[in-house]
């Protein structure tokens, strides 16, 4: 707390109890949620955002199927290769490099000063679409996994642990970042405390006074 | 027993035979239905474990698919849906706010009680209202500027020449050769590269910080900043650190716990900037530059140093705090100023190395989007920054005038001087009863020492002396300060005239606050 300074000017520096995500506790395991402050969100309607809406094509959507079927081609080629092996090649294989490219990295490669930063905390999962759940793209990218599992055990017959691999490289790759309920939400590992008390830790300004008659968000104040 | 629950049972066991073979018989009269047997016989492969898991993902599947689709993120979470009957109730029971609400009566009494002038301001104006001639001690006229001969003249000059001036964005057609002209003044004055001119003083700083702070980036501000810096910092979207106001050792703990910080997110090094003013403005202390620039040099930050009340105020000459402090210009990375205080004329500048000063002609927004200052302005810019130049002496009479304001004011019973005893604007506060001096919200009655520091003002002005109260915005603030009266000591009135108007203030004071007791 403010420790008494022969400035007169200082009213109140009390730290604000609740500051979103970023509370200070220091568990091993914490769930936070990212991207969900008003300037973010008006940052992000300012202008399209062409990262995320090339999955909206219907090339896009194709290019799935064609590019497992000429992986499976050629890792066919590979001597030596069997039919279990090889299914759970592309399998892993395309679970993989899916999970890069839509839950891992972040932000928007280019013309990222269009928005100014706003996309930085967000995977390509979420900034497509705006962040709203069950739209087209989306389905088709949540079920082609799903297909691609079934038919590889279709086509072979999995000893137990390369299908208990398939599936599980499946469901924690492919199903659980896409449910709706872990959108924008960080799975944090031994986080440390915030910052010390007497320099409050804020993205944007902490509103010192518990003025009643005023807007708690800054940035509602400041549109009005 | 068994014999009689089979028994009981098999009308049960026969029907659901029966449906069975009915359902089988049907399915394989669809198209294709032979197909998707055969294919699930296949991937049956006799083993019931693995159908069943794979038979979940499909069902979990169709279910997503069948999912109708949610708002996206920037609909807001607020919407409701209202039947019709409820719009139209909505609908009829409105009725329309006025555009600006009724002013209480506070605020009525706010707005009457400034004072109007008739003809030029001055050190010695003459009220509307009364037309009675008044000290002023309310307008920023530091080193006498206001009404000075040789810049009228040289002002009626560039109307005849120039015009009023173009009104356009000096990128486009608004840059004349004397905004240049300024620009290199300026520069050569302070002793940087190079500098631009912004129209207005106010969204000077406002410009220059969201110019080079970005999202991501690291300011490291005081509490105590004045407003513009606030909407400075609040547009660049940058991560705020805060530090307690003009204390020199908690921005270096904030400055070590940021790279602290940093290091355990293993993020990668972004900018980082320190932003202060050189005087601040809502109650006159001053910055120690040398120690600033001292650990901006350790800790490997850029420092963006407001000088509105500094520059054409301190130092020999009235560079500001670099010639005060003796530091060289180049060592801040951008100095902002205000030609509007300082030099009374208009508009505010930032220097700095070129690149710097090049980039804000692109990337400083007021720069882009604003009208640049008519020509006029920019030449008496030109002309004060010469009389600051060929008389130094000015200052000395600024500082003596100080000093006879505070000396007498100290003496004042009732109030509290704050600020730096060598800061132009003279900041006082009413002194309070309780020991501790950082009040908390719930016992603090701000309307009520502002009423009382209005009443002081009144009186003042009724005995000819032009006060003001230092205004602020409330509740739009990041920190709330007490109200205060500022007194901006001009080199315009003689250290006679200036005793004298301290002495109508502290008669002012102490009339108004033996009424209250």
């Amino acid at each position: 707390m403010s420790r008494p300074s022969p400035k007169l000017l200082h009213l109140t520096v009390s730290v604000p109890a609740d500051i979103k995500g970023r509370r200070r506790s220091g568990s091993i395991v914490k769930v936070e949620e990212v991207g969900g402050r008003t300037e973010e969100l008006l940052d992000r309607s300012a202008y399209l955002n062409i990262n995320a809406n090339w999955v909206n094509a219907k090339g896009a959507w194709l290019i799935h199927v064609v590019l497992v079927f000429m992986g499976k081609i050629i890792i066919d080629t590979i001597p030596g290769m069997t039919q279990q092996i090889s299914w759970t090649l592309v399998n892993l294989i395309y679970l993989n490099l899916s999970y890069l490219m839509f839950h891992w990295v972040t932000g928007i490669p280019f013309d990222n000063e269009l928005h100014g930063g706003a996309y930085d905390d967000l995977t390509l999962w979420e900034q497509i679409d705006d962040g709203a759940q069950y739209t087209p793209s989306k389905k088709w990218l949540f079920t082609a996994p799903i297909l691609l599992f079934l038919a590889s055990t279709h086509y072979t017959n999995y000893n137990p642990w390369l299908f208990a691999i398939n599936l599980t490289a499946l469901i924690v790759l492919a199903i659980i970042p896409k449910l709706p309920q872990l959108h924008r939400q960080r799975v944090r590992f031994l986080t440390g405390d915030a910052s010390g008390v007497s320099t409050p830790v804020t993205p944007s300004f902490p509103r010192m006074d518990q003025n009643p008659l005023h807007a708690t968000n800054p940035a509602d104040a400041h549109f009005g | 027993m068994d014999s009689s629950t089979s028994v009981a049972l098999e009308p049960v066991l026969s029907f659901l035979a029966f449906s069975l073979s009915k359902l089988e018989s049907g399915f394989y009269r669809i198209p294709g239905s032979a197909v998707v047997a055969r294919y699930v016989k296949s991937s049956h492969q006799n083993d019931p474990g693995r159908t069943i898991l794979e038979l979940i993902l499909v069902i979990f599947a169709i279910r997503t698919l069948l999912q109708s689709r949610t708002r996206t993120d920037r609909s807001g979470k607020h919407f409701i849906k209202f039947s019709e009957k409820e719009i139209d109730e909505l609908v009829d029971e409105w009725v329309p706010e006025p555009l600006a609400q009724p002013l209480t009566e506070w605020e009525q009494r706010d707005l009457s009680s400034v004072p109007v002038i008739s003809g030029p301001n001055g050190p010695k104006p003459k009220l509307l209202a009364t037309g009675k001639i008044v000290t002023n001690l309310a307008s920023f006229n530091f080193a006498g500027l206001a009404g000075n001969e040789k810049v009228k003249e040289r002002a009626l000059e560039t109307l005849q020449k120039y015009g009023l001036g173009s009104c356009g964005p000096p990128g486009f057609y608004g840059t004349i050769d004397v905004h240049l002209d300024l620009e290199h003044d300026i520069a050569e004055f302070l002793g940087t590269e190079a500098s631009i001119l912004y129209s207005q003083g106010f969204s000077t700083i406002s410009s220059v910080i969201p110019a080079f702070c970005k999202r991501g980036d690291i300011i490291v501000a005081d509490r105590s900043v004045n407003f513009a810096i606030q909407k400075g910092i609040l547009i660049s979207r940058s991560t705020v650190r805060w530090f307690d106001h003009n204390d020199l050792k908690s921005l270096e703990d904030t400055l070590i716990s940021v790279e602290k910080e940093r290091k355990k997110r293993k993020g990668p090094l972004t900018r980082r900037f320190i932003i202060t003013e050189g005087i601040f403005e809502r109650d006159g202390e001053m910055v120690d530059l040398p120690k600033l620039v001292e650990l901006k040099l350790k800790y490997k930050y850029r420092l963006i140093l407001d000088e509105s009340i500094s520059f054409g105020t301190m130092g020999r000459t009235g560079r500001g705090l670099t010639e005060l402090y003796n530091v060289p210009a180049e060592q801040i990375d951008m100095l902002v100023g205000s030609v509007a205080n300082g030099l009374c004329s208009a508009g505010g500048f930032c220097a700095g190395s070129s690149i710097v000063v090049d980039h804000q002609r692109i990337n400083g927004t007021s720069f882009v989007f604003s009208a640049s200052m008519p020509a006029l302005l920019a030449t008496s810019g030109s002309e004060a920054i010469i009389f600051l130049r060929n008389n130094p002496s000015v200052l000395l009479n600024l500082q003596d005038n100080i000093r006879a304001i505070r000396a007498v004011l100290e003496k004042t019973e009732g109030i509290t001087l704050l600020g730096h005893r060598a800061s132009p604007i003279i900041h006082f506060c009413l002194r309070t009863q309780q020991q501790s001096l950082a009040v908390t919200q719930l016992t603090y009655d701000y309307e009520a020492e502002e009423r009382i520091l209005q009443d002081i003002v009144d009186d003042s002005i009724a005995n000819g002396v032009l006060l003001t109260r230092a205004k602020h915005l409330r509740g739009q603030e990041m920190v709330e300060s007490r109200p205060t009266i500022r007194i901006a000591a001009t080199a315009a009135l003689s250290r006679k005239e200036v005793e004298k108007a301290a002495g109508v203030v502290k008669a002012s004071v102490t009339r108004i606050l033996s009424k209250r007791r």
